[in-house]
Parts: C-alpha cells; structure tokens; sequence
C-alpha cells in the first residue's frame, strides 16, 4: 500500500503548511466533480482525500507516524457526486445552463432547434435571462446600507433596493424576479446590479479598515484631551495624549466597514497639526522667545 | 428533505443555505412549506462545501466553478444526445460525419 505521504508527494517531515498546499494542488485536479468525464479521478481522489485527512489532521499524523493507526485509518465512507446526478439527468433542469451552447442555437441551420431546446427533451421551462445594470451610489450609503427606489432602465415599476450596510464597490445585488420574464409561465430572471461606489473626500478605504486623516490644533497637540473625530457612522469623542505629533495614528476599532462574514475593520485616523488659520501675535511672541524653538533641527541627518 | 433536514446531513447552519441558494449556487424546489432538497442538491452541497474548505476557493471563485460547472453538464448532455442520433444512423453516414469532423 502506498504511504499517504508518496500519495501526497510530500516528504516524511513536510510541514502542515507544505501538506494542505499539496491536496490542495491535487484536489483541484482530481476532484469527480471537476472531472465529470474521467472515470479514474474519483479513486485518485478518494486515495489523495484519505490521505490528507491522515497527514493534515496533526494529531492522526502523529499516530501514523508511531504507527499506532494505519494508512486505512481514514477510510472514507462511499460518496455520491454530484457528476452522477448531472450526468444521469437527476439534477433535473434547475441546474442546466443553456449558456454554454446558445450561439449554436443561432446558427441559421437544422441543428439550431436542437440546441435551443433544453437537454433532456422533456416538457421543462426556463427561467427568463438575468438583466444587468449598473448604478453609482455615495460612499455613506454603501457604507452604512439604505434604502432606496430605484426604476429600471427600460421602465417598469419603481422597485425597493435594499443596499446592505459595507457594500463595496464592484458588488453585485440582485433582484430575484426582476429581469425578463421566463417563457410559459416559468419564473423571471433576476435583475443583477453592479454598484459603483463614488469616492469619498475624507475616508478613503483599504479593504475592511478606512483610513483618513483629521486636523488638530496646535494647542490640542502640545496639551492633549478629548477630540470628536467623524467616523463613518458619525462622530466620536477620542482622548490624544499630551505632545501628540503630525502623522500620529489613532486605532479606532469596529469603525470601519461592514465585513462580508461579520464583524468590522477598523478606522485609522492621521492626525495632522494645523496653525491657527490666522497669525496670532500672542503665539508669535511667545515662539519669538522660545529658544529651544530655535535650537532644534527637524531635518537633521535629511543631509543638506 | 426540507431545509432542515439538508442542514443536518451538511452539518452547516441555515444561515450558510440561505447564502448559497441567494447565490443560486442551489436551487431548491419551492414549496409551500418552504424548500425541498433532494439527493442531488446534497451531492452538489458537498462538492460547494469541497470547495470552499478543503480546497480553500473563495465565494467567487465557487461562483465561476459553479457556473462552469452547469455549462459542462448542460453541454455533456448535448453532446451524448446528438453522439447517440449519430451512432444511430448507418455506417456509411457515421464515416461521413467523421472524416467531415477530422478534416476541421
């Protein structure tokens, strides 16, 4: 019997890492359902499964290794995939995508009917095409989720949108039921719509987590204390330490967006100190006679 | 099997069902009672759950083999039916057909 390593073609002392990049390397190339026409894939398969269960669990690959559990230990139990529904026609037609051939069904000749007729050739109905559309909506809105009334182009009724809070741009919503109706009563489409989201001016995004930057006094930089800082569902309060520098980055946590599997990123907020808008000669004095002002050299070692 | 059911023999919550089918990664029988599953949407459950476990494909990256995946059945089926009208016909036309294909 062939070792579950040879199977994997990983060494005796390959890491956890090194084994799971290894099935899954060869899972994508054997598994019966993207092989739905080789036969011998599913035994590969099964071969290559059994084996990474043995080798990826660390504790059964301890095991094997003092030769307390064979190779057999992670015998798994016989498997229906589903190639054997799709090719035998159990599936039924839900699953049947006439994509794939509906240029032939063009063609201007006999065998066109048969290519624009579904597989299978019994009496099945399907579903109307999906419609694509494109929309633009404001950061705020895709961050937080809205609603909205929206009309289709090519008319129809106006149609409730839900936006879910920490949609991103390039997503697609959809509509069941709102693309082109199906022939002989069968269901619609769908609408699919593919949001862009307008760019914000203060928060930009950065996967999960949005960053920007927000000014703050020069007062508030040498003292220290308690700022409200906006955030993308609104403002906070935020305390900064005494003797806060420009480019100091502050971790607000939970403030940023929506994620897909729950949970939120996180916002990082740059603080940049701003003079008074206009000159003040109270501070201008008091730099005036502030002689460590003077002796200091921000840009020592920048060379010049 | 009603969804239920499906979520047990899947170990998944109804939550991760309710994704997959908004996804129409499955496409159950509406009933009044809510979904009915059968055996082949199991086998095509297990083959999404291959997928984005073991073998670590993302959401779209499901969504483009799911796809694909209908369009190679949908096309085998053709293809099976209209190898079968051909092996039907006589010798003679079946060698026609083929030496026409191999000259492409």
């Amino acid at each position: 019997m062939t070792s579950p390593y040879e199977t994997l073609g990983v060494s005796r002392d390959a890491t956890q890492k090194d084994i799971q990049s290894a099935y899954r390397k060869l899972a994508k190339k054997l598994h019966p359902d993207l092989n739905p026409g080789d036969k011998g894939a599913e035994d590969r398969f099964k071969a290559v499964s059994a084996a990474y269960s043995l080798l990826g669990d660390e504790d059964k690959r301890g095991k094997y290794d003092r030769g307390e559990i064979d190779e057999t230990g992670a015998e798994t139990p016989p498997r229906h995939y589903y190639r054997d529904y799709a090719q035998s026609g159990d599936a039924g037609a839900r699953y049947e995508s006439a994509h794939g051939f509906s240029d032939f069904a063009e063609a201007d000749d006999i065998f066109s009917s048969f290519f624009s007729r579904r597989a299978g050739g019994q009496q099945q109905r399907q579903r109307g095409r999906d419609t694509h559309f494109s929309m633009e909506i404001a950061f705020l809105d895709a961050a937080n989720g809205t609603k909205t009334q929206i009309t289709l182009p090519g008319g129809g009724p106006a149609l409730d949108l839900t936006i879910p809070p920490g949609t991103r741009d390039g997503q697609t919503l959809r509509l069941r039921g709102k693309g082109e109706p199906g022939r002989d009563g069968a269901p619609a489409g769908d609408a699919l719509i593919d949001i862009r989201v307008r760019p914000h001016p203060l928060f930009a995004t950065d996967g999960d987590d949005v960053r920007y930057e927000v000014p703050i006094s020069l007062s508030e930089a040498v003292l220290g204390g308690k700022i409200r800082v906006p955030t993308i569902d609104g403002a906070v309060n935020v305390s900064i330490a005494p003797h806060t520098n420009t480019g100091k980055t502050l971790r607000l946590k939970g403030k940023g967006l929506h994620k897909p599997g729950g949970g939120h990123g996180d916002a990082y907020v740059s603080l940049k100190i701003v003079l008074p808008q206009a000159p003040d000669p109270a501070l201008s004095a008091f730099v005036e006679g502030w002689a460590a002002g003077k002796t200091e050299d921000p840009r020592k070692g920048m060379g010049g | 099997m009603n969804d239920r059911e499906f979520c047990e023999h899947l170990d998944i919550e109804v939550k991760v069902l309710r994704i997959w089918v908004e996804q129409r990664w499955l496409m159950p029988q509406e009933a009044d009672a809510g979904w009915l599953f059968e055996d082949a949407d199991l086998a095509r459950a297990r083959l999404i759950q291959d997928l984005t476990g073991p073998m670590g494909v993302n959401d779209n990256g499901v969504d483009v083999a799911m796809q694909l995946l209908d369009q190679v059945h949908s096309l085998r089926g053709r293809l099976a039916v209209l190898m079968n009208a051909i092996r039907s016909q006589e010798p003679a036309v079946q060698k026609l057909i083929l030496s026409s294909a191999e000259e492409d």
